[in-house]
């Protein structure tokens, strides 16, 4: 048979294809490997696990010399104001939220890896406590209220006094500033500026975390022209913050650590963040002819994030979809709420009008898939129909705007509390104050800036 | 010469889905395109040299013989095409199959191009296919 002679050259046939020049993804990856010296140590056991730790080496980077957190200050303030969060413990066993959360939070800093916490009552000045003592007070009650504390006052102690690199201050307290009279009031955010300023720490910054509590015990308003105290209060829910206050990495550091497990209203002042690691997604909800500009992007290397977008055709019937997703799981609370997120990114392009149409939250789906998007914990979507003949920047901006908590929770008058709510008088102008000692420029920093390039196809 | 293979297996049309575009021109265009044009000379070293001259078969020359040869060239071009996007893990899509076609069609212009050139060196295939 003519055939058989032919079928035993299949051997010849497979080796031709063997010799053949080939292409393939090792090889490729063998050549970067080159280029690019591995990041993970070779201690660390190499796995899936691996590309995710990315963003920790950028963390480093941007913290500096700074070191993890050495020292951990607690300053509850005692005045008398604060004895209706710490009623003197009653027959029906019952305690506020006020004492329910802060004898948790002081367990968990006690807790904590920090070298050295320290516990402080705040009455004229600090007076040191154990966290036995601390925690008693919390849970029994006030023993000897002091008459007043004035909030300049305790921030001007707490910021040259208790100031130190790697360290964090939380202060404790209502945040009921009284001044002196009437004519003070407008002068209120020039106060706390001043007082925070008095030290000229150059990366001072601080986190507010918001919490309200029912309230037993007399109140006493800030501003005194109809009353002076309300006894027996509060039918409403009385507002106590947290500030953490500290170098800007300390404070970030000790947030996340302490501070983000429950839910809180929260604003922050002066505080850097890591740029989140983030990355174009070319297989998730893409829509129309695009694919990633970078050079290297047929490796298609695990963990490897793309930041250029190359358009082939776009129009208004054929526009172009792209998401970007984030991963925001380094970022405090606030700024990976989806609300907060929503109307504050932005993105900055010129040549093109190309727009955010959804920003959206990780879900299951996302999370449990095979692809790039499980690295992700938020996702934004940009339509563009249109867009330049070259490579153009396309910036992608979260921006630093003070939540609307803030004003909800302010009042101008609390003489009456009971009918104001749970608001603190002229809280927005203490904040006013502290933010005019972090903001370093007119201009708000943005949270953060990601970078993309929108580009016509080669 | 990715942009020669670019060039050849776009004349098609783009890569689709187009999200799949870089890996398709880095990577798989070049691939397949080396591994069609070694098949397709291996072929027809096969066909003109091994049988044709070294093994000294005398009734393997004529015309169906070389068409035999050159249809297992063009089916082993689709699968190279298959087996090249399968392995690098594009997104499913039936233009797979539309470049593993155009494939097969290059393989065949391949084999035909290497038998007019090689032929004269065969002792009994120097006249096929014509």
């Amino acid at each position: 048979m003519h055939l058989t002679s032919s079928f035993r050259l299949l051997p010849a046939v497979a080796l031709g294809l063997l010799l053949t020049g080939c292409y393939s993804r090792d090889d490729i990856k063998g050549q970067a490997g080159t280029e690019t010296p591995a990041e993970v140590p070779p201690t660390e056991v190499p796995g899936a696990v691996a590309p995710k730790e990315t963003a920790a080496p950028a963390v480093a980077a941007d913290a500096g010399a700074a070191g993890p957190l050495q020292a951990i200050n607690v300053f509850l303030e005692v005045s008398g104001s604060m004895e209706g969060f710490m009623p003197k413990t009653g027959g029906s066993g019952s305690n506020t939220r006020f004492q329910q959360h802060v004898a948790q939070f002081l367990s968990e800093v006690n807790r904590s890896s920090a070298a050295r916490k320290t516990f402080f009552r705040i009455k004229e000045k600090p007076y040191r406590d154990s966290y036995q003592q601390l925690s008693q007070t919390v849970r029994g009650g006030i023993q000897q209220p002091a008459s007043s504390t004035d909030i300049p006052t305790v921030l001007d102690t707490l910021v040259s006094g208790y100031y130190a690199p790697n360290t964090v201050n939380v202060l404790i307290s209502d945040f009921i500033y009284s001044p002196k009279n009437a004519g003070a009031i407008p002068y209120i955010s020039t106060d706390i500026t001043d007082a925070l300023n008095r030290a000229q720490r150059p990366d001072l910054a601080v986190s507010v975390y918001g919490y309200a509590s029912d309230f037993r015990g007399a109140y006493y308003p800030a501003l005194k022209t109809a009353v002076r105290k309300i006894n027996s209060c509060c039918d409403t829910d009385i507002p106590y913050y947290f500030w953490v206050i500290g170098p800007a990495d300390a404070v970030r550091r000790f947030d996340a650590a302490l501070l983000e497990k429950q839910p809180a209203q929260q604003v922050h002042f002066g505080v850097k963040y890591p740029v989140p690691a983030s990355s174009l997604l070319s297989r998730f909800q893409n829509v129309g002819s695009w694919y990633y500009g970078e050079k290297d992007a047929s490796k298609r290397a695990a963990g490897a994030s793309y930041h250029t977008v190359a358009v082939s055709s776009v129009s208004a019937k054929g526009p172009v979809e792209f998401v970007v997703g984030l991963d925001l799981k380094t970022l405090p609370g606030l700024y990976r709420d989806v609300k907060y997120l929503k109307p504050n990114l932005q993105l900055q392009a010129q040549d093109t009008d190309a727009k955010i149409i959804d920003v959206f939250a990780a879900n299951d789906q996302t999370k449990n898939s095979s692809g790039a998007e499980n690295q992700y914990t938020h996702f934004v979507k940009v339509r563009v129909t249109k867009l330049g003949k070259a490579a153009r920047p396309l910036q992608l901006v979260l921006k630093n705007q003070r939540p609307a908590w803030i004003s909800q929770w302010t009042t101008k008058n609390d003489s009456n509390i009971n009918q104001a709510g749970a608001k603190t008088f002229a809280l927005s102008s203490l904040l006013d104050g502290v933010e005019a000692v972090t903001a370093t420029d007119q201009e708000k920093a943005p949270v953060f800036t990601i970078p993309l390039t929108l580009q016509p196809a080669d | 010469m990715k942009g020669f293979f670019r060039f050849l297996y776009e004349l098609i049309g783009t890569p689709q889905p187009p999200s799949e575009t870089p890996v398709y021109r880095e990577v798989i265009f070049p691939n397949v395109g080396l591994l069609t044009i070694g098949l397709s000379l291996a072929m027809v070293l096969i066909f003109y040299y091994l049988i044709n001259k070294a093994m000294g078969v005398a009734t393997f020359n004529k015309v169906r013989h070389w068409v035999i040869f050159l249809i297992i060239n063009a089916l082993l071009a689709f699968i190279i095409g298959i087996w090249q996007t399968s392995s690098q893990e594009v997104a499913s899509h039936s233009y797979v199959y539309w470049m593993s076609t155009w494939n097969a069609i290059l393989g065949l212009f391949w084999f035909f191009l290497f038998s007019v050139l090689l032929k004269r060196g065969s002792t009994n295939a120097s006249t096929t296919p014509f």
